[in-house]
């Protein structure tokens, strides 16, 4: 068993080291403090391949395995988890969607400018009645002609007010039930689809969020991915890719939390000593780490079983359940072992901690994780 | 159509060194990290490719775990790589590294225009590694450099020396060591360092190489600088700044 990560999985992470120092950890705070999409980053994230990593190069991607493109992931989060965040949705959920379902000609016209980062990808499936009940949407998408008509109210879309290409869900046949919905590839500016109102969020505040309206949104045949009726089992299949995702940039704030506690427990003197010296920081540090290990290798072997061509839907499952909570109950120690400081705006652990609290919600509540593991453990009898 | 070679050194990342309460070092938990002012000379051996078409070869000296350094380097830009690979060359001195290189050059590389190196290693800072190949080499050598351009069969090269910036016209082949002024290295894209692998690497063994020279220089110890800082303080009124004044004098700081 070889756990070690290959050299060029050592230098990616060097790469995206050195590009997060450069790039993102100077804004971070303000980008998070202004709620805004930092569009030059982007810029320089796609100049670098960073969009389409595991996209096979003849659409525009650079051919990575996903472990490659996790250790991205992770490495970039650690500096702000809403511009990982940004790049997994897109990457993660949209690319990987368009490139295991769609046909050749839309992935010529879809896929390549997204995984050269010329496009932003953005995932349309949750809506005011239906979160972890995907069941209860109430969209739909009607043939007519040679077009479908979309009608209904999407919300909580990430990069809905900054996207370009929108992968939505919608009913063909309710009747159908489990079968019944279907995705459809909509660009901007598609007559009767708009980013509804903004979300203010506790955390993840550069990542922009918004509702999305459809009101008699005509899209053509040619636009439908994948067949009628598998919708579902192609939102399942992005959300097994996205998780992973979820889980790096999890790993990623745990890292961070871990850097931060270290930092100011080495600095920070109480009673005549640095306080890491006293033991109930000293045992909260070595519990962030090892939690920080456990959470690495549960997402490393959930990509790396992707990568085998084996099913990771548990293990991917289990390694965003475990990853974001353990970033929430760390990121929480990390403020409590900067007291006051890390209390205030300005205190990294601050952002961490707001940061962290929605990879428990997001891509599969951790409650709806349990009922998938559950699922899978219980019935392999 | 230049044929560039760019020498490198694959070096302890000082970043990861611990420090011990007694001042001994900790290398436990070391990275690696291709020589700070070398990733310069490599940019600029990548920036005159793409200005004036040729080639780019990197080459260094190292044990076989260096392996890892020749796909960074690969990953930034030159077209194939030379290592000289031994698990004995973990702490050459420079007059060993420049013999080395010097029979690389000469009996497997042949021609060339321009070899580029780093003022200087992070890890030791001899910056004697250059002038000693170019003089193995017998060709002309010019050191801190923060501005190269070829102009036909010429190098015109911005030289800092202390106070001044000398403007020199250099007659290839030579070898230019560079400073950190003269270029930003870029940040390998994705592709780049997947690709690096597959660029074509010429490995040398020790036994392939006429005799390796004795060392000349022995590292007999290893320890952290400490810096000691008196903290003085000083007031404002007529009398502190009179004393303040003949510290300066005791410390040699002014005449």
């Amino acid at each position: 068993m070889d756990f070690e990560l290959t050299d060029e999985q050592e230098l990616i992470r060097k790469n995206m080291r050195e590009f997060a120092d450069k790039y993102v950890e100077p804004i971070a705070a303000k980008i998070d403090e202004d709620s805004r999409h930092p569009a030059e980053v982007f810029e320089k994230l796609a100049e670098g391949g960073w969009m389409g990593m595991p996209i096979p190069t003849e659409y525009g991607g650079a051919g990575s395995d996903y472990l490659t493109y996790i250790v991205a992931i992770e490495e970039l989060s650690r500096s702000c988890a809403s511009t990982g965040f940004t790049v997994s949705i897109h990457t993660g959920i949209t690319c990987m969607l368009i490139n295991l379902f769609g046909t050749e000609e839309q992935k010529k016209r879809f896929l390549i400018p997204l995984a050269k980062g010329q496009h932003l990808g953005a995932f349309v499936l949750t809506e005011p009645g239906a979160g972890t009940d995907i069941m209860a949407a109430t969209s739909t998408a009607v043939a007519d002609g040679n077009d479908y008509v979309i009608n209904g109210k999407k919300t909580f879309t990430s990069n809905g007010p900054t996207g370009d290409t929108y992968v939505v869900f919608a009913w063909t046949d309710k009747a159908a039930g489990r079968m019944g919905m279907s995705a459809f590839i909509v660009p901007k500016g598609t007559t009767g689809m708009k980013a509804g109102e903004h979300f203010k969020k506790m955390g993840l505040r550069s990542s922009q969020t918004s509702e999305m309206i459809f009101k008699e949104c005509r899209v053509p045949k040619e636009n439908r991915l994948g067949q009628e009726g598998m919708g579902l089992h192609m939102a399942m299949t992005g959300f097994d890719h996205g998780r992973i995702g979820i889980a790096a940039q999890s790993v990623g704030i745990l890292q961070a939390a871990l850097d931060e506690s270290i930092r100011y427990s080495k600095d920070r003197v109480q009673f005549g000593v640095p306080i890491s010296r006293h033991q109930a920081i000293a045992w909260m540090i070595a519990d962030m780490a090892t939690d920080l290990q456990a959470a690495r290798f549960l997402t490393y072997h959930a990509a790396w079983q992707k990568d085998q061509k084996r099913p990771f839907s548990k293990q991917a499952s289990m390694a965003k359940l475990f990853a974001a909570e353990k970033a929430m109950h760390h990121t929480i120690k990390a403020v409590q072992i900067q007291g006051g400081y890390g209390y205030c705006k300005g205190a990294k652990v601050e952002r961490l901690m707001r940061d962290a609290k929605i990879t428990e919600i997001y891509e599969g509540t951790s409650e709806a994780q349990r009922m998938v593991i559950s699922g899978n453990v219980l019935k392999a009898s | 159509m230049p044929t560039i070679v760019t020498c490198f050194k694959w070096v302890v990342d000082e970043a990861y060194v611990r420090r011990g309460t007694s001042g001994h070092l900790d290398f436990t938990s070391v990275d690696y990290k291709i020589s700070n002012y070398d990733r310069n000379a490599i940019e600029e051996a990548v920036r005159l490719r793409e200005a004036h078409k040729g080639s780019v070869i990197a080459l260094t000296v190292g044990v076989p775990k260096c392996a890892k350094g020749v796909k960074d380097a690969l990953s930034r830009g030159p077209d194939q790589a030379y290592f000289v690979a031994d698990p004995s060359f973990g702490s050459l001195d420079a007059s060993q590294t420049a013999a080395i290189l010097a029979e690389v050059v000469r009996s497997r590389i042949k021609s060339y225009h321009l070899i580029l190196c780093g003022e200087g290693s992070s890890d030791l800072y001899a910056r004697q590694v250059g002038p000693r190949l170019a003089q193995r080499l017998e060709i002309p050598c010019v050191s801190s450099v923060q501005k190269l351009s070829i102009e036909g069969d010429r190098l015109v090269v911005e030289r800092r020396a202390d106070a001044e910036l000398e403007t020199i016209e250099v007659i290839m082949p030579a070898l230019v060591t560079v400073l950190p002024e003269i270029n930003t290295p870029r940040i390998p894209g994705v592709k780049d360092t997947l690709m690096a692998s597959k660029k074509p690497v010429v490995i040398i063994k020790k036994e392939e190489l006429s005799q390796v020279p004795e060392g000349r220089l022995q590292t007999i110890d290893f320890t952290a600088s400490i810096m000691e800082r008196r903290c003085e303080r000083f007031g404002t009124e007529p009398a502190e700044i009179t004393r303040f004044v003949d510290a300066l004098h005791r410390k040699g700081l002014i005449k």
